[in-house]
């Protein structure tokens, strides 16, 4: 028997009568139809553990079209005949830090993403944890980036200029024998990873936490975990990259691909064709169809989601840490059961939950999700109520069924390296994986060009003052520079419109509300943008040119105003 | 530096009153806005309906502060526009210390007694628990309004509201004259939320149906709103499942609350009522710390702007002629199942004067007789065919003798 | 001829009285009113409902785009939407104090500005003193 037909076997003593399996190169395919995601997501599981390279799981959900990827409007030739020597594909966090490790040399660097800004998908919707890597099994490659990018990040966050605090994380138990079996499992993962940390008593526990409940008998720390916001990082990677030399090219979508030979010659985008030498798939939850492109899918992402609640920041001192209540059965789980963390704005973020769902776009929120997560984890700390929601959102998890990264040049198309499945922690690997995407892009390249260091390359990022992190001396220097640094707009966050106009005229020009709000955080906090977005959106105007009906929440379609009260417009005479 | 007798901070219709009224009682007084002009949210209310019962007029929202704004620049106040409060302390001496974010850099300002009238904001669609998605087109009332009134741009040709808050009702027949369809307004409780004359003038009037206990579950819609999906709801505002139905529309225009901006009181760490949201107070309107006054919507969500300014009137005035003296403070007390608040919750024994109070009524209720109780005595009584909840009351004594005990009754009338 | 019974809240003031009018035979009788002003509201909206309106009109001056307006008086309910046409089609080209006429006569009230486009007060007054821009004493 093939190890094929073995797991059909194994497959239909589950309950899967019809799911046929086939090799594919040293990869495994399952097809057929079922009527539950779950098990469809189950067999597939239930594969990877079959010793392949890869799970394509193309097992149909009975009923189910999936809806068209969300494309762009937009079509022009703005990048057709473009010879860039790296295209990377996907304005994540990993995009966005692979195009600032590779600025580090001579190349042509061209980065595109579909969206209308970058980290709008995964990178901007998760809870900003510098995840110490504990939580990752020590032989993994999900371990040991995130052991080597946790460290990375202290020296990547000063050169960016992006504020980063290691607050630290603990893994508290409701289960003395959860703290006893669990200790030397934890003491030797630690080991192996080079984390430190450890066990702490009760006593320590509610010294260091004063608001923790009595749910939590004690804890496991670890110091080095942190904390940053995942979208200022990610655009700041990006700003970074353009500073070095790089091209950002947003609002723009690969269609398809055409090989020459067993290279990617030709990449199609709704901009124009792009001749690169080499492509880098960081495509996120899309990183398979990528790879089908290229003829090289041999994995499958099944979307995982997750919703999260944020907040006011005034419950943001209570707690100090993140910190989630486990038990054994989340210990071995492919996520850590989500908890309470401050955030690096003083917010406290709540959840994430984790779920299996056939919809890759789907940032939808739902009542019975966001219920749950509270009346799980805000009884964890004394002060937590629903009255403190100021907002919840959801994002989606780029997992592959072997719950593992796949950091690699492609073993098939040899201009293709994959930056793909990278889920929870790919936040606190990102600076790991893009050192180790460089390398091998850098190798790769060598086969064909000289691939020189750029000798003007700046790690230091050109930042926008923020204004309410700074020392009054500091911010008196600043307004006197700039009197627009002492406006403010939005008055729950205490943003002012200079850090608004600046970041409008950043390099990767921030010119819709969600975009600014990303970056600088206006309409964050709890009015949630009732005050301040009228006055955001006339600035946009002023600064751009751009009518109120041009102005977009998130870029194409997504406009504020639909028409005048007096049709016709007001062209103001000067007077 | 200069040291203020007050500073008022706001400078909408309480803070304008505020600063009338501590000027006009001789006190040195400055006055702060964070915006660009004064005038509050009145400048975007362009619609009738202020002054009533100050001017005997039906005033519109620019009117109305019009008149303050114009009497304010008579007089002998500092103000200082586009200046926002990052920090408030009191010093060792009793006195304010402020830090202000302007134009012209990092100011301090010094003041014996600090007003505040920073105003309300609006509750968010995610704090009425709407799901689903997050497209462009959900908007407050408030926000809405500023678009429409302050920059002529509409944000919809076809919405559905939800809460029938006074605004969201006037957004309703604004939106409507300006020529988009209000596909209706939905409520979650089984009363409009806002007043019975703005059901009749704003919605009947233009044939705009209210649907009330019916809420707004979920926004469909990926860019910009497509549809909301709507639900009926029980007697404990569950939605009912089987009732949900989709409309389609392309925005979303919330009305469901009004919650006072505190967030300088906390930082002068005065004691906060859950029941309004605002500073617990006593009748000459002061916080828990001493010198610190409250008024207006920042105190508790008013209904009239005649109210608003009542309030700020006697802020203003208790502030000009404050003094540390020592505080005897006599609780207000009430039955919380009858009224939904009462204000001021205190009354100051050392300060013997007049006490206004102002409340609401928890539920719908016809033929009800209420009783302000000093000393165990009837103090005041008043007779009302009808009290709601969206409609705030007041009752005003003048106690002959030291107040010992008060109380708030609630009767059925015989 | 049959009595007609209608329901109506009175509009005049914030108290909102619910309002039972019965018609016969030409006669009108209020009752619910707490005020004289409710039962000539009621007569009134049988015979001939009237409205205020308030809106905006758009100017030629940058610093305030669009000025509010309302009418001087009501007018017949059934004329609101061509009065908003009317309103609508005017651009202002002179700076008006409150109560300054945008447009006579229409259906029979004047549309009249309801905020000051003469007089903007200065953005600081400091000292009595009116500053564009300021610096504070202890600032040198």
């Amino acid at each position: 028997m093939t190890t094929a037909q073995r797991l059909e076997h194994t497959l239909r003593k589950k309950g899967y009568a019809d799911i046929s399996c086939t090799e594919w190169r040293n990869s495994i395919r399952l097809e057929g139809e079922l009527d539950d995601w779950k098990a469809i997501v189950k067999a597939g599981k239930i594969a990877a553990k079959a010793g392949y390279k890869g799970v394509i799981n193309d097992i149909a959900l009975k009923g189910f079209t999936p809806p068209p990827t969300r494309a762009p409007k937009r079509r022009d030739n703005a990048l057709e005949g473009r010879r860039p020597d790296v295209l990377i594909i996907g304005g994540g966090v990993i995009g966005c830090a692979i195009a600032r490790e590779l600025s580090k040399y001579a190349l042509d660097i061209l980065l595109l993403d579909k969206e209308s800004d970058v980290a709008m998908h995964a990178s901007s919707r998760n809870d900003g944890m510098i995840h110490p890597g504990i939580a990752s099994h020590a032989d993994s490659l999900r371990g040991k980036m995130n052991v080597k990018g946790n460290a990375m990040y202290t020296q990547l966050c000063e050169e960016l200029g992006v504020p980063f605090k290691r607050y630290g994380n603990l893994i508290l138990y409701a289960d003395h024998v959860f703290g006893i079996a669990a200790e030397p499992y934890l003491g030797e993962r630690a080991r192996k990873l080079g984390i430190v940390g450890g066990k702490i008593s009760r006593r320590r526990l509610h010294e260091i936490e004063p608001n923790i409940t009595d749910r939590a008998l004690g804890a496991f720390e670890y110091p080095s975990s942190g904390v940053l916001s995942p979208y200022k990082l990610t655009v700041a990677l990006a700003e970074n990259a353009v500073e070095n030399g790089a091209q950002v090219s947003l609002e723009t979508i690969v269609t398809s691909m055409e090989l020459e030979g067993e290279q990617i010659g030709s990449v199609y985008t709704n901009r124009g064709a792009i001749h690169p030498r080499l492509v880098i798939n960081a495509a996120g939850v899309f990183s398979d169809q990528i790879a089908e492109m290229a003829n090289d899918r041999f994995f499958s992402i099944h979307p995982r989601k997750g919703e999260l609640v944020i907040l006011d920041k005034k419950k943001g001192p209570l707690v100090t840490r993140s910190m989630g209540l486990i038990d054994l059965s989340q210990a071995t789980s492919d996520t850590k059961g989500g908890g309470v963390m401050r955030t690096i704005d003083q917010n406290v973020l709540v959840g994430p939950d984790a779920y299996e769902q056939p919809l890759r776009e789907d940032f939808s929120t739902h009542r019975e999700n966001i219920d749950a997560i509270l009346k799980k984890h805000l009884p964890l700390i004394k002060g937590f109520t629903p009255a403190d929601v100021i907002t919840y959102f959801a994002g989606i998890r780029a997992a592959t069924y072997e719950e593992e990264f796949i950091i690699e040049r492609s073993e098939y198309v040899p201009n293709l390296v994959h930056a793909a499945g990278i889920q929870s922690p790919g936040l606190a690997s990102a600076p790991a994986i893009a050192e180790e995407i460089s390398r091998i892009t850098v190798n790769a390249l060598n086969e064909q060009m000289e691939v020189k260091p750029n000798g003007s390359f700046n790690p230091h990022r050109r930042v926008v003052p923020h204004m309410s992190s700074l020392s009054m001396e500091e911010k008196q220097r600043i307004i006197s520079q700039n009197p627009d640094y002492g406006v403010i707009i939005c008055r729950c966050e205490g943003i002012s419109k200079g850090e608004i106009v600046d970041t409008i005229h950043s390099p990767i020009p921030a010119t819709t509300i969600d975009a600014i709000k990303r970056r600088v955080r206006p309409g964050m906090g709890r009015c949630q943008g009732g005050f301040c977005s009228p006055l955001v959106t006339q600035i946009i105007c002023e600064e751009t040119g751009l009518t109120p009906e041009e102005v977009t929440k998130s870029g194409e379609d997504s406009n504020l105003i639909l028409e005048r009260t007096h049709k016709g417009g007001v062209e103001h005479e000067t007077v | 530096m200069k040291r203020y007798d007050v500073i008022v901070l706001g400078g909408g219709p309480a803070g304008l009153a505020a600063a009338i009224s501590a000027s006009r009682e001789g006190a040195s007084v400055l006055l702060i806005e964070r915006e660009a002009k004064m005038g509050g949210i009145l400048k975007q209310c362009i619609h009738d309906g202020f002054g009533l019962l100050r001017f005997g007029e039906r005033l519109t929202g620019p009117e109305y502060a019009d008149r303050f704004l114009k009497e304010l620049l008579k007089m002998e106040i500092d103000y200082r526009t586009s200046a926002f409060v990052l920090n408030a302390s009191r010093q060792r001496d009793g006195s304010f210390r402020l830090e202000l974010q302007t134009q012209d850099g990092i100011l301090y300002e010094e003041c014996r007694a600090l007003v505040l009238a920073c105003g309300c904001r609006e509750k968010t669609a995610r704090q009425v628990w709407i799901h689903g998605d997050r497209p462009a087109g959900v908007y407050t009332a408030g926000t809405a309004q500023h678009f429409v009134n302050l920059m002529g741009c509409m944000p919809t040709k076809k919405c559905v509201i939800l809460g029938s808050g006074d605004i969201g009702m006037i957004m309703a027949r604004r939106l409507t004259l300006e020529g988009a369809e209000v596909e209706g307004v939905y409520e979650i409780k089984d009363a409009p939320a806002g007043l019975a004359r703005n059901v009749a003038q704003c919605l009947n009037d233009y044939h705009i149906p209210l649907h009330l206990s019916t809420t707004v579950t979920r926004v469909i819609g990926t860019k910009r709103v497509e549809a909301v999906e709507v639900c009926q709801v029980d007697a404990h505002m569950q939605p009912i499942a089987g009732t949900e139905r989709i409309i389609d529309c392309d925005a979303l225009i919330l009305s469901v609350g009004l919650l006072p901006e505190n967030e300088i009181a906390e930082q002068l760490g005065v004691a906060l009522d859950p029941a309004t949201k605002g500073p617990f107070v006593d009748q000459r309107l002061m916080t828990s710390v001493p010198g610190v006054f409250c008024c207006g919507n920042a105190l508790h969500v008013n209904d009239l702007v005649d109210y608003v300014s009542e309030s700020g009137e006697l802020a203003g005035k208790a502030a000009a002629h404050y003094t540390p003296a020592s505080r005897c403070r006599v609780k207000l007390s009430y039955n919380k199942g009858d009224f939904l608040y009462a204000v001021p919750q205190y009354y100051d024994m050392e300060q013997p004067g007049p006490l206004t109070v102002y409340f609401r009524s928890r539920a719908d209720r016809r033929g009800q007789t209420v009783t302000l109780l000093v000393n165990d005595q009837a103090a005041k009584k008043k007779n009302y065919l009808r009290l709601v909840p969206s409609e705030m009351e007041t009752l005003t004594v003048a106690p002959a003798e030291p107040v010992r005990s008060l109380r708030l009754n609630m009767q059925a009338r015989q | 001829m049959k009595p007609t019974v209608q329901e109506m809240t009175c509009i005049v003031c914030p108290n909102g009285c619910r309002l039972q009018v019965v018609e016969k035979d030409g006669k009108i009788e209020v009752t619910g009113a707490t005020c004289k002003k409710g039962v000539a509201f009621a007569e009134n909206e049988l015979r001939n409902p009237t409205r205020s309106i308030a809106s905006t009109v758009k100017t030629i001056f940058p610093d305030c785009p669009y000025v509010s307006v309302k009418t001087d008086g009501e007018l017949p309910k059934g004329q609101i939407m061509q009065a908003m046409e009317q309103i609508n089609a005017v651009t202002l080209k002179e700076r008006l104090p409150i109560g300054g006429i945008v447009l006579e006569d229409v259906f029979g009230v004047n549309i009249v500005v309801t905020s000051d486009m003469t007089a903007t007060p200065a953005p600081c007054r400091i000292g009595g003193r009116e500053q564009a821009a300021v610096s504070s004493p202890d600032q040198a």
